[in-house]
């Protein structure tokens, strides 16, 4: 079982004597009335549904791991999968369903914020903890529901960090994509912030979540004078990839004298390489895992199993998954039960140290937005430096005490 | 037999009834969604199955009613309920318009043009982030601030029964002679004096205009507003909904939409095969049933009551 | 700033000839059977997706797969023929064109929600045709994205030339001028629409087989070419082959130009996928029968 709980001597003893039957005590764990804990995210269009299988991937490893030992107050959990199809309606009801029929005493997960701001309404009504994943709107937390938390950054961490690398690489003209959804427009509203002060120059065009081809907005910044020495797109759908080779490919970005940054895009989904090849090269992403450098024991072990299990590498928020089922198992053995306040009074407390590192949730509501937010949650730039190089392998650029290169930012061609 | 029906009738408006006490807040909540698709499925069977337009915008007067309603309501804090019908007629106007515009279209034509107006609207939605929020959703002042959704669920089920009434005393009048003379044969209908422009325009505009209470209902139900439900693959669900139970009978359709929306959340464990399975059942239902589902189900049952089946066959032949 | 536009333009114009490709496919579907293909997409889709398991799987060379392509293309249309559209040929189904929109929509559904099981939520990309770019001056075009173009062209004329110099091809031409006479002078038609429909899916697979490498495959790549070739084959004249051609070459330089010179740039990315749209909106309602279709395009 996890950790202790709170026993009278004699049930020490006697959990001393049973211990030495272990292996019997896990499928006595096997026969008892299982935790049921719900998961949303998207598992088909219109939502990501890559990335969402990605996380339910994580959450489903989670699971096993944690029965194979002894699982939760000696009862095994059972997580119910929603497919949430990034619809807000779809979100609600597979809410309702977690909640109403499968009996759920927490939920995980999601990757779209307006679906999450959907569902939260409904965790809200009936008092359900839920540990939001890899959604970045700052509305998530900044509603203030005590239920609400959320494991991943917030836009406000995220962007502000990425405008601020862009003006300590030096860049004075850059040219910026952005998805028009809520995430996309609240990323390039910050990123253009932290470029004003600085007094950096940008152009910000928005596209569709559904373009593939972005041939002719590319050369018409690359015949822009004065030319853009840096190219950042926030578009995490599939089009993504079509758009790094494109920009490769027309000799816009990378170039010597123009970079590229892709905010979103999973650079860590199998067919990453396969699809932007060369083009990935130079390129710049953030990852929301930890630097290889602060690998705990734990997120070792648990890259290599994801590895084993299902041949990638798991990105930010397949860890963020993974975590947050922790998280949660590890609030419920704390807490002693099941009670909706009392998982959400542990998950105040939690000192949790999952594959991210250790985990704390603030209960302050100046800005709105801290309010069970993860403020330390870790965040590094990288730069790949070699076509199929792993995430995890590549050097990272920011924050400068993470880094593992002496540059912030490296030119294609230079030494 | 015309006692079972009557019996039939009485438990069926019973269970209608106490349907929120007998199933828990999921299944309620499926329930209300169940409402919104019969509107939206049963107005749509009225233009393209009845009057013939074929329409595949449907779902952009859903979302323009939605869309409208919620604007309205937050930037000028008018009531809910005020906001729904300004949605009603925005969509009724703009879908005469669009009525009136296709008039010379036939047929593929104008499926295709309702297509395109609908991926405009949706694409227009997308791109005016700062008014409508785009893909992140805009939030929309929910019509009950209640923790259940009972309110909602016999609220639909009132404008669900109020937009049949409507809808089937048009069909049964001599308005709905004319619809079905258009649909059989425009330029016949032309020929015998039937005054086709009106009666596109009008079977538009009705039909929007359910579009856009389904809309406004929907939006106020589910607080947050994206353009997906604009989009082609919401249509096919409708369509899908509406062919199966039966694309020219209103009642049919609606049947169609409340058993199918029961049915995709019933299924829910299959993921992503539903909506395959939708798909197949399309498919076959248009090329071995094409009246639909319901009508091939009723003609077993008139099996049994020879007498239903002579009324059936008298009626279609003066039709 | 000529250059510029030129670039643009030849960017454009091989965008244009793949649309154009997919488009003639569309109109030798509606020539013959009379119906509007919505499953049209889904076919490109299809035929991206043959191409790359056919490398993947069976080691076929990339040049190779596209043929490949073609031909599981063309069985699966005629497969799809003759189990859901024999019913147009009867003369006890009311209201046909209805009845082509209903099926071809429902194939439509069918075949997307399809692929997003069987091929999987990661987008796929095939290899490069040719790797590299053609470099001249300021102008850059991938290898990949001239050979599309260039294969494109192959495709039309042989298109063309089937249609006005082989046997089969105007026999296919006779029947869509008029169901009747070709009866009467002995063409049997039910293998014609076998070999129309089929053919109109060879192209669309084959235009997709082409653009894989270029902009990669996922289950819904096909909902925006289908509007498009809609917007084209509308504007080209339904029924018209060189109409399709013309027009599909017309809207992709248009696309592109729109991307450069739309003065707002935070809205010409969104706005330029409205551009097909709003053609195809504005050419039904003044000339209904578009630039080239026959006055009397009659539905039955």
């Amino acid at each position: 079982m996890i950790g202790t709980a709170r026993l009278p001597r004699r049930k020490i003893l006697a959990a001393a004597g049973a211990s030495a039957a272990l292996p019997l005590l896990g499928r006595r764990a096997a026969a008892a009335e299982p935790i049921r804990i719900g998961w949303v995210g998207p598992l088909s269009p219109p939502g990501g549904y890559a990335e969402g299988t990605n996380m339910k991937n994580a959450a489903t490893l989670a699971a096993e791991q944690v029965n194979a030992h002894g699982g939760v107050l000696g009862r095994p959990v059972e997580i119910t999968y929603a497919d949430t199809r990034g619809m807000p309606a779809e979100g609600r009801t597979a809410a309702e369903r977690l909640v109403q029929q499968d009996k759920v005493v927490a939920v995980f997960g999601e990757f779209h914020s307006p679906v999450a701001l959907a569902e939260m309404e409904v965790f809200h009504k009936y008092g359900t903890p839920f540990m939001a994943c890899d959604v970045w709107s700052d509305q998530i937390t900044a509603k203030g529901y005590p239920e609400v938390f959320r494991n991943a950054p917030a836009v406000s961490l995220i962007d502000v960090a990425i405008g601020q690398w862009m003006v300590a690489a030096g860049f004075k003209n850059v040219a910026i994509i952005a998805e028009k959804d809520d995430v996309g427009l609240a990323a390039r509203t910050i990123v253009q912030q932290e470029l004003t002060k600085a007094g950096v120059k940008y152009t910000a065009v928005d596209a569709d979540p559904n373009l593939t081809d972005f041939t002719a907005q590319i050369l018409r910044f690359k015949s822009t004078t004065p030319a853009y020495d840096f190219f950042i797109s926030i578009y995490a759908e599939a089009g993504a990839y079509p758009m790094i080779r494109q920009a490769h490919d027309l000799g816009f970005a990378p170039t010597p004298t123009c970079g590229i940054y892709n905010s979103g895009g999973e650079s860590v989904d199998p067919t990453f390489w396969q699809n932007v090849g060369e083009a990935g090269k130079y390129l710049v992403t953030e990852n929301v895992g930890l630097p290889k450098a602060a690998w705990t024991d734990k997120t070792k072990s648990f890259v290599a199993d994801y590895h084993k299990r299902y041949n990638a590498d798991p990105s930010g928020a397949v860890m963020e998954s993974y975590d947050g089922g922790w998280l949660l198992f590890d609030a419920i053995q704390r807490a002693g039960s099941t009670d909706a306040k009392a998982i959400i009074h542990a998950l105040e407390t939690t000192q949790y140290v999952g594959v991210r590192g250790q985990y704390s949730f603030s209960t302050s509501h100046e800005p709105a937005w801290h309010y069970h937010q993860f403020l330390n949650a870790p965040l590094t730039l990288l730069q790949y430096a070699e076509t199929n190089q792993g995430q995890a392998d590549a050097p990272i650029v920011w924050p400068r005490k993470f880094a593992t290169v002496p540059y912030t930012y490296k030119k294609p061609g230079s030494a | 037999m015309r006692a079972l029906t009557f019996g039939g009738g009485v438990l069926l408006l019973a269970l209608i009834a106490a349907f929120p006490f007998l199933v828990n807040g999921y299944w309620l909540s499926v329930g209300v969604l169940a409402m919104f698709y019969a509107i939206v499925t049963a107005s749509w069977a009225l233009l393209a199955g009845y009057a013939g337009q074929f329409s595949f915008g449907h779902m952009a007067f859903v979302s323009l009613g939605a869309y409208t309603s919620g604007l309205l309501v937050k930037w000028f804090e008018i009531p809910v309920p005020l906001g729904i019908a300004a949605g009603v007629i925005m969509c009724g106007v703009v879908g005469s318009g669009v009525g009136f515009v296709g008039l010379r279209m036939r047929g593929p034509y104008l499926a295709l043009f309702t297509v395109a107006f609908s991926e405009v609207l949706r694409i227009i939605f997308v791109s005016e982030v700062e008014i409508t929020g785009g893909s992140g959703g805009l939030e929309v002042t929910p019509l009950f601030r209640t923790r259940s959704d009972m309110p909602f669920y016999y609220l639909g089920v009132i404008l669900l029964a109020a937009s049949l009434a409507i809808m089937q005393a048009l069909v049964a009048s001599r308005w709905g002679l004319f619809f079905r003379a258009i649909r059989e044969n425009e330029d016949a209908a032309a020929t015998a004096g039937v005054k086709v422009l009106r009666f596109r325009v009008l079977a538009f505009a009705i039909a929007s205009a359910f579009a856009g209470l389904g809309g406004g209902f929907f939006g106020h139900y589910v607080g947050i507003l994206t353009p997906d439900i604009g989009s082609v693959d919401q249509m096919g669900l409708v369509v899908a909904m509406a062919v199966i139970g039966g694309a020219e009978s209103i009642v049919a359709a609606t049947v169609g939409a409340l058993g199918l929306e029961f049915l995709v959340e019933a299924l829910r464990s299959y993921g992503q095969w539903r909506l395959v399975l939708f798909g197949a059942l399309l498919l076959l239902t248009m090329r071995f049933a094409r009246n639909g589902l319901l009508a091939l189900g009723w003609t077993q049952v008139e099996r049994f009551d020879p007498v239903r089946r002579m009324r059936r066959i008298i009626r279609e032949a003066g039709e | 700033m000529t250059d510029y536009l030129l670039i643009q333009a030849l960017n454009g114009l091989t965008i244009g000839i793949i649309y154009a490709v997919i488009a003639a496919g569309l109109t030798v579907i509606f020539s013959i059977l009379k119906i509007v293909n919505f499953a049209h997409g889904e076919f490109y889709m299809m035929g991206g997706y043959f191409a790359y398991f056919a490398i993947s799987l069976f080691s076929i060379p990339p040049l190779a797969a596209v043929l490949v392509a073609m031909l599981v293309s063309f069985a699966l249309c005629v497969l799809a023929e003759r189990t859901l559209l024999t019913p147009l040929y009867s003369p006890a189904t009311e209201r046909k064109g209805d009845y082509g929109i209903l099926v071809t929509f429902g194939i439509s559904i069918f075949l997307r929600n399809l692929a997003l099981i069987i091929y999987g939520p990661y987008p796929l990309r095939p290899p490069s045709f040719f790797t590299g770019a053609l470099i001249a001056g300021p102008f850059i075009m991938t290898w990949d994205r001239v050979f599309a173009g260039g294969a494109g062209i192959v495709m039309l004329i042989g298109l063309v030339v089937f249609l006005h110099r082989t046997p089969w091809g105007e026999a296919l031409n006779a029947v869509s001028q008029s169901r009747e006479s070709a009866a009467i002078v002995g063409i049997n038609d039910q293998r014609f629409y076998m070999l129309a429909f089929g053919l109109g899916g060879a192209l669309a697979g084959g235009a997709g087989a082409l653009v894989g490498p270029i902009y990669s495959l996922s289950p819904s790549m096909g909902l925006i070419p289908d509007t498009q070739a809609f917007a084209i084959v509308i504007l080209g004249g339904m029924g018209s082959v060189a109409g399709s051609i013309l027009a599909g070459l017309l809207i992709g330089i248009s696309e592109s130009m729109f991307v450069a010179l739309f003065p707002d740039p935070s809205r010409s990315l969104t706005y330029a996928q409205a551009f097909s749209l709003v053609i195809l909106m504005i050419v039904l309602l003044v000339r209904p029968t578009g630039l080239f279709g026959r006055a009397t395009t009659a539905m039955e």
